[in-house]
């Protein structure tokens, strides 16, 4: 066999999953769930329990498709698991370390195991320990790494058969502040200039909102939504921090004319504003023109005489939306 | 320019032979017992120890055919160069099986359910096949090492001494017995040893079972046959494997039960094992 025939359909990067149904017993755990992914960062959200790690393992044919099809690469994962991991990197939440081997060996072994030549498999273990910041660590024997380097150890080995996704199972987990951010970013990297396709599985909103361009929230087994990460921003709800002094009741009858919300928080007024609402704000379907709502409110305190001495738009995060989505 | 300056980048992939899983599992299994120094000496001197009664045979082998009757003081089945001479001397190889067996072993599916290493492993192109064939090899190899290669080197160095009339015996016939004798046996026990392997997590506690199931049943064996009782002595483990093996080397049975039911006993445990290799062996632990 030549390292060549590790076969991977180059141009097949989809993920499809169409009405996946799963269960390790008869209680099921995932249920119809349906999605598509091109390649890109991707986070999958949910709490503790939702079926984030159980749909990875369908992804990687590790648990077999009760009903439904998942198809990977252009391989369906019923018939084909196989052909289809040489083109998957896949970081476990837990273990995921072969003791006795040092840390070179181990993602040497896994390269190996993957389809490479050893000579290949070596070289490039040597390269993705460069990558991952474990040059100067390579040689010790991995039972002995701090939590930090296990996982960018766990990292490199899913990188060192050069997968074209990459399944990444609460990869922070464990680590400290720094080590986060590093790992985070080595993960924002592949996802946003390597090319490579990335899921995070996580509970933590903020690697999501680090690393990935989208998100699938997942809860008891089901997908509850699939939106862009930036999405919240582009709502036509949108909510402004506004302070100033002069005609404040004509400045609310304005505001109130346009349909806006009012609500006071300490000397702020939150002005809550519909854009579906405000003229000339649509630029297409779905899409508003960022700056209509300023504008809006702008025109109207010009128009009441109240001068503005803050005026800010209250981003949405992300945690809000997924708390919204979750506990409705 | 350097590795460290040129970040991540994709893998050409070369012209270098690649091996099949399952090679790369069992090259690794053999190699990593070497690379700790506890396991190595231990290792060199089970396997040391292993080569004396092939040494010992091959001086009385010696003696016999240059001194002939002289050696009758040292007779028995044990010194004869005949097919079941061999035999018995992988019989009496038994302790050493177990040993090595048990050390190499216990740990090869433990550790990895330990450390959810299958979830590694299964992470890669390789099913359950390519798996328990790369651990089997391992297992394989070693114990060739203390019962098949001792035994074909007592078998060319007769060969050498011998009278021309029994050189292509021993020149042909018995390696071959030898082989597919220590082939099937050896497969036989080492998946038996896997089973036990992946029915736990520490290697401690499946030498613990290993050792009760070998030197539990030979006990067993023993006392069924000091006390007449044949069908009892279906019940060592370790027996079964040379009564069957008797159909090989032409032999008369070595316990008290028909060779046939040694043969479906071997059978069954190794159905058996192949049954709870497949049942426990999976990427994920479900735990009910």
């Amino acid at each position: 066999m030549r390292g060549s025939a590790i076969k991977v359909n180059h141009a097949a990067t989809t993920i499809r999953v169409d009405d996946l149904n799963f269960g390790y017993t008869s209680e099921p755990v995932l249920k119809g769930v349906t999605f598509e992914l091109e390649k890109g960062g991707v986070g999958l959200l949910g709490p503790n329990g939702s079926g984030k790690t159980t749909l990875l393992r369908c992804l990687l044919g590790q648990v077999g498709v009760q009903t439904g099809q998942v198809t990977v690469l252009g391989h369906d994962m019923a018939v084909s698991a196989r052909l289809a991991r040489c083109g998957l990197g896949w970081m476990p939440e837990t273990g995921g370390i072969i003791p006795g081997m040092s840390g070179v060996g181990l993602v040497a072994y896994l390269g190996e195991l993957s389809g490479m030549p050893a000579r290949d498999a070596m070289q490039r273990a040597h390269e993705v320990l460069h990558y991952v910041g474990l040059a100067d660590e390579r040689y010790r024997k991995c039972d002995g790494y701090s939590q930090g380097m296990k996982q960018r150890l766990k990292l490199a080995q899913s990188l060192v058969h050069d997968p074209q996704w990459l399944f990444l199972d609460e990869p922070t987990s464990g680590l400290d502040p720094r080590g986060r951010v590093s790992v985070l970013e080595l993960i924002r990297d592949l996802a946003w200039n390597k090319g490579l396709g990335v899921i995070l599985s996580t509970h933590l909103l903020a690697d999501v909102e680090a690393v990935c361009r989208e998100i699938l929230v997942l809860r008891k087994g089901e997908l509850l939504a699939r939106q862009e990460v930036d999405a919240g921003s582009r709502q036509p709800r949108q909510v402004f921090e506004v302070e100033g002094f002069g005609d404040e009741d004509t400045f609310r009858r304005g505001l109130a004319d346009l349909g806006a919300e009012i609500a006071e928080e300490q000397r702020l007024l939150l002005v809550t504003l519909d854009l579906n609402r405000v003229e000339g704000a649509a630029a297409g379907e779905g899409q508003w023109d960022p700056a209509a709502g300023v504008n809006a409110i702008l025109g109207v305190a010009a128009s009441s005489d109240y001068a503005l001495r803050r005026l800010r738009r209250r981003p949405v995060s992300l945690a809000d939306e997924f708390y919204d989505l979750v506990e409705a | 320019m350097p590795v460290y300056d040129r970040g991540y980048t994709h893998w050409q992939p070369s012209d270098r032979r690649s091996y099949p899983a399952w090679w790369v599992i069992a090259r690794r299994g053999i190699v990593q017992p070497w690379k700790t120094k506890g396991m190595l000496t231990l290792l060199l001197i089970l396997l040391v120890a292993s080569w004396v009664p092939a040494i010992v045979k091959g001086g009385i082998v010696y003696f016999k055919l240059k001194a002939g009757d002289m050696v009758d003081l040292v007779g028995g089945s044990w010194t004869s160069i005949e097919p079941e001479g061999f035999l018995n001397y992988l019989d009496k190889q038994h302790f050493f099986v177990f040993v090595i067996m048990a050390i190499v072993g216990a740990g090869l599916v433990a550790t990895d359910r330990r450390d959810n290493g299958l979830s590694l492993y299964f992470s890669r192109p390789l099913g359950l096949r390519s798996y328990v064939l790369g651990k089997t090899l391992i297992l394989l190899f070693y114990y060739a090492l203390v019962t098949f290669v001792p035994a074909l080197a007592l078998c060319i160095f007769a060969y050498l001494i011998a009278p021309d009339a029994v050189g292509i015996d021993l020149l042909l016939l018995t390696p071959l017995r030898l082989l597919v004798f220590c082939a099937l046996t050896g497969t036989s026990m080492s998946l038996v040893l896997l089973a036990f392997s992946c029915l736990g997590k520490r290697s401690i506690f499946i030498m613990v079972w290993w050792t009760v199931m070998v030197t539990g049943t030979k006990t067993l064996g023993a006392i069924a046959g000091a006390l007449n009782k044949g069908a009892l002595q279906l019940l060592d483990f370790m027996g079964q494997y040379d009564n069957a093996g008797t159909f090989i080397f032409g032999a008369d049975a070595t316990l008290e039960v028909s060779r046939f039911l040694s043969l479906a006993v071997v059978l069954g445990w190794t159905g058996l094992a192949i049954w709870v290799l497949r049942s426990r062996i999976k990427p994920v632990e479900v735990v009910a």
